[in-house]
């Protein structure tokens, strides 16, 4: 998941803001109810027990209803501002953070994630009754429906539904969304393998016994099949309502909904409205708490206008709330404000900002540690605002939020932010290669701009030759990801497809899939890491899992093969009469909980 | 008393089917010069919406429907065709005319799109340029009327402050003395005025309270200094010389006179609103054609792009007829021209 706009925000904006301020900063709190409030706390120190903890639930935590939140009312409007129109609802198609969110409120899937009262959260049955089953590690996989899930319609959620929905993502009319299930369900290329729903063929790989009951055999062993199950991207849809492929742009814009509110009006980029769906029932329902009988969502809202809106506070915003994050112009004003602060939601979000050290360009080993020990990353972090501006400085590429995540330090980064110049030097001397030069790649956007200069100095105290080439931010991915792109040091993001390692470290770090347009990077070609990847697959341990995707992570690091940078925080502004926490998975502002408090 | 209406509506008529003409031709180039441009652009339309996993075949559908895989004067002839007898979009369905094209950004036709956001713009800019005349032309009439006065000192001198701000500026400031502080006016925002009128009114205050004091400083001191000229001409002080009162002279004589250059900036600035609609919807969040503008071109929404650009262009040459009109009812000579 490399979308990443709270990140491009950040650099975009460019704003020098005091750093430090939100550091035991308060959390959000139910208006009323400051001391007692269900509140996840603004993240102090990485690797600290602030962050939330992923991991897969168990059958009963699989049953409805969603647990309470202490204090909260049913009823009334929530409204909603954001900066874009969700660019699809149509489950195929989500792929990013903020689809997937409003899609939670319209859409539900085979499984999803619960978040507990003290800020974890589990990965859970949320159409299926449990967590699904496997008996031959990972599989087969066989899951079954709850009683009582239906469709907006009243017409009940069936397996051929799931079946179909499934069948319906090889057409190339879903080009959005993720494609790692596919895959395992066919030989090859799934593309070229099976020509999808519409074609009027079957995919034999998922079997429907009964009404009830969906069987997933796929081509060989994923024991965190269940987990890969909770993108937004694999929700089911209701067979008879997307059968006419033409009507598809529509059914992205207004779903049928299974979730508790049906989509009433959509006019794109400008609003949306939802109501209840009055076939929802609570009661199969683990995840969604479902408490406004409305949403209003208003779209066209820049982040500064949602915080300005936010902090004055008055008429229809009071029971506003936003899903933009806090504008980075106005995030001094905010943490320095404790009445504010009471009104704010902070945590962390999935992503990892890292520098990509290019290891086909930069070969030599002392070379790539001469160039994290002289990093300038606490004079970055300033400049770019802090905890509560990029983020928490890490030394890790999974994020706190991943399982598994284990805090180490390799190269003395957190104990010593300032950079070592050095110890840089004596690590280009013995590389023999004291004055190697180094071309960085920044984008166009004001915050790199200024990064880069600190860089330069930085590399240029060490000994290193710096050459800057600025590249346009837009087209950044596509830069990056050519293999003869020319750089050495670049900057990237990324964030876990679902609660496991293997979607942060195998993307970023399989030597056997650097091509053209991959997100290795790094382009790291480690036999020994390819073969812990493979080892770590077949683990079905959700723990033993975790642990040897954090041992790949160290062994990464080790290397030099980036340079780790932040993990990124979130934070914004609830208005007064409106209650609303942290997602702590999707990393912003949690719809699924929140409620008009008058 | 010669019977001159005949001859006079003979004019009239002429002089207005010669200016619709000229319209239709300026409107059509632009159309033309707008359409080449776009699809000159270093820029494949039809990847921006093939998706993330964009397949060849795809791609082909795309173009296909976006009517790319003809030559451009045949794609421009096909969209001329749209507006004046609507059009069949593959695997869409038939865009009745007026129209202008299909967003695949939105999964929108083009005019339906439009029709929603038009409101907007039109309230802020009617609402806007009927405060700036009645202030700034009120203002300038009195400050000539009671020239060298305290009065003639103040409009003078407050028309240039309002006038040096911009609307970025004004605005927030506005929302945060009148909204955020004192409570007077709610904050802005758009309601449909068949919904609620008061609330359309209410709501609307502000962009054209901050829209007004920015345009009126020109209208003050273009009144003025147009009705202080006419005042000095010889057929007022004829008229005054004859026994004419001073309001008879100043409305009938001297106001008539002045008004040509006032009508012709008032066509200027409705050109402004439509054009500065961009940075005005931004400023309050509104989602009208400047905001819609700005987001077809961050989507590389091309279809909506041309269509947004022909009716803005269509609306600024239509306010210069009406204003070309005035002239001819202000001014007998015009009608010769």
């Amino acid at each position: 998941m490399t979308v990443n706009r709270r990140a491009l925000a950040v650099l975009a904006a460019g704003a020098l803001v005091l750093t430090g301020c939100a550091k035991g900063g308060a959390g959000g709190s139910a208006p009323g109810q400051a001391s007692q409030s269900p509140s996840v706390a603004m993240p102090t120190q990485a690797g600290e027990s602030k962050q939330a903890k992923v991991k897969a639930g168990t059958p009963q935590d699989s049953q409805g209803p969603a647990i309470e939140v202490p204090g909260s009312k049913k009823g009334g409007t929530v409204r909603v501002i954001a900066s874009s129109d969700f660019s699809h609802l149509d489950p195929g198609q989500i792929y990013v953070s903020n689809n997937a969110q409003a899609s939670e409120l319209i859409n539900r899937g085979l499984m999803g994630y619960k978040q507990l009262r003290n800020g974890d959260v589990l990965v859970v049955g949320d159409l299926s009754a449990d967590t699904g089953t496997t008996t031959d590690g990972g599989k087969t996989w066989t899951f079954k429906l709850k009683d009582g899930v239906k469709w907006e319609d009243g017409e009940p959620v069936t397996s051929e539904d799931v079946k179909w929905s499934f069948e319906r993502l090889y057409d190339p009319i879903i080009n959005q969304g993720p494609t790692y299930v596919q895959q395992w369900l066919v030989d090859g290329d799934y593309r070229k393998t099976y020509p999808g729903a519409y074609s009027g063929k079957r995919l034999d790989t998922i079997e429907t016994p009964d009404a009830k009951t969906v069987v997933f055999n796929l081509k060989s062993a994923h024991p965190d099949f269940n987990m890969a199950l909770a993108m937004s991207g694999y929700g089911i849809v209701p067979k008879k309502h997307t059968m006419d492929k033409s009507k598809q742009k529509d059914y992205d814009k207004k779903p049928v909904a299974s979730g508790p509110y049906r989509v009433v009006s959509h006019i794109g980029d400008k609003s949306m409205d939802l109501e209840r769906n009055p076939h929802w029932d609570p009661a199969t329902d683990p995840i969604r708490n479902a408490y406004p009988d409305k949403w209003r969502f208003e779209f066209g809202v820049t982040a500064q206008q949602s915080t300005d809106r936010l902090i004055a506070d008055s008429g229809d915003d009071q029971t506003t709330i936003s899903i933009n994050g806090l504008g980075s112009e106005r995030i001094p004003e905010v943490v320095a404000d404790g009445e504010l602060m009471k009104r704010s939601i902070s945590g962390y979000t999935p992503f990892t900002d890292y520098w990509v050290i290019n290891t086909s360009r930069v070969k030599n080993p002392k070379v790539r540690e001469a160039l994290i020990k002289a990093w300038p990353i606490e004079a970055i972090h300033k400049l770019s605002g802090g905890d509560a501006g990029w983020g928490h400085r890490a030394s890790t590429m999974m994020s706190p939020t991943v399982p598994g995540f284990r805090k180490f330090d390799v190269w003395g980064q957190l104990d010593n932010p300032e950079g070592d110049i050095e110890a840089a030097k004596k690590l280009l001397a013995e590389s023999g290669e004291p004055n190697p030069t180094i071309v960085y790649a920044y984008g166009s956007t004001p915050l790199p701009g200024k990064v880069a200069l600190l860089v330069q100095e930085a590399l240029t105290k060490a000994g290193f030759k710096y050459v800057g080439k600025k590249i346009d931010s837009g087209t950044w991915y596509d830069s990056v990801g050519q293999l003869d792109n020319g750089f050495d040091v670049f900057r990237s993001g990324w964030a876990a497809d679902w609660a496991d390692g293997s979607t942060v470290m195998a993307p970023l770090f399989d030597g056997r899939l650097i091509a053209e347009g991959s997100t290795n990077y790094s382009q790291f070609n480690d036999p020994a890491v390819n073969s812990a990847i493979d080892e770590a697959n077949k683990l079905t341990d959700p723990e033993a899992r975790g642990e040897a995707w954090s041992k790949i992570d160290e062994q990464v690091i080790k290397q030099a093969a980036v340079i780790p940078g932040f993990y990124l925080t979130y934070l914004d502004l609830r208005g007064s009469k409106v209650w609303a926490e942290m997602d702590n998975w999707w990393g912003s502002t949690n719809l699924k909980t929140a409620f008009v408090a008058e | 008393m010669p019977r001159d209406l005949p001859y006079r509506s003979a004019f009239v008529i002429r002089f207005l089917i010669r200016r619709l003409i000229s319209a239709a031709v300026i409107v059509t180039v632009v159309t033309a010069v707008v359409f080449q441009l776009f699809y000159a652009l270093p820029r494949d339309p039809a990847r921006a919406f093939c998706g993330r996993l964009c397949l060849p075949e795809n791609l082909a559908i795309l173009r296909h429907q976006m009517g790319m895989d003809l030559p451009v004067w045949q794609q421009f002839l096909v969209w001329i065709q749209g507006i004046f007898a609507g059009r069949d979009i593959p695997d869409i369905g038939r865009c009745e005319a007026p129209c202008f094209g299909y967003s695949f950004a939105k999964g929108e036709f083009i005019r339906e799109t439009i029709v929603d956001r038009l409101p907007v713009t039109v309230s802020l800019t009617a609402g806007a340029i009927i405060i700036i005349l009645t202030v700034g032309v009120g203002a300038g009439m009195l400050a000539a009327a009671r020239r060298g006065t305290w009065l003639d000192s103040v409009a003078t001198s407050t028309s240039n402050v309002g006038g040096a701000m911009q609307i970025f500026f004004v605005g927030p400031l506005l929302v945060y003395v009148l909204s955020d502080t004192l409570g007077i006016l709610p904050r802005p925002t758009y309601t449909d005025i068949t919904a609620s009128p008061g609330k359309w009114f209410v709501g609307l205050l502000i962009p054209w309270l901050a829209l007004s004091i920015i345009f009126y400083a020109n209208y003050t001191r273009l009144t003025r200094s147009m009705l202080l000229e006419q005042l000095g001409e010889d057929y007022v002080r004829t008229a005054r010389a004859k026994g004419l009162s001073r309001r008879a002279s100043f409305f009938r004589f001297a106001w008539r006179g002045a008004m040509i250059p006032i009508v012709t900036q008032v066509g200027i600035d409705l050109g402004v609103l439509l054009t500065g609609a961009v940075i005005t919807e931004s400023t309050f969040g509104f989602h009208g054609l400047g905001e819609l503008t700005v987001q077809a071109f961050v989507n590389t929404d091309l279809p909506m792009l041309l269509g947004v650009t022909v009716i803005g262009a269509g609306a600024i040459v239509l306010a210069n007829l009406v204003v070309d009109a005035l002239y001819a009812v202000i001014d007998p000579r015009v009608r010769l021209a």
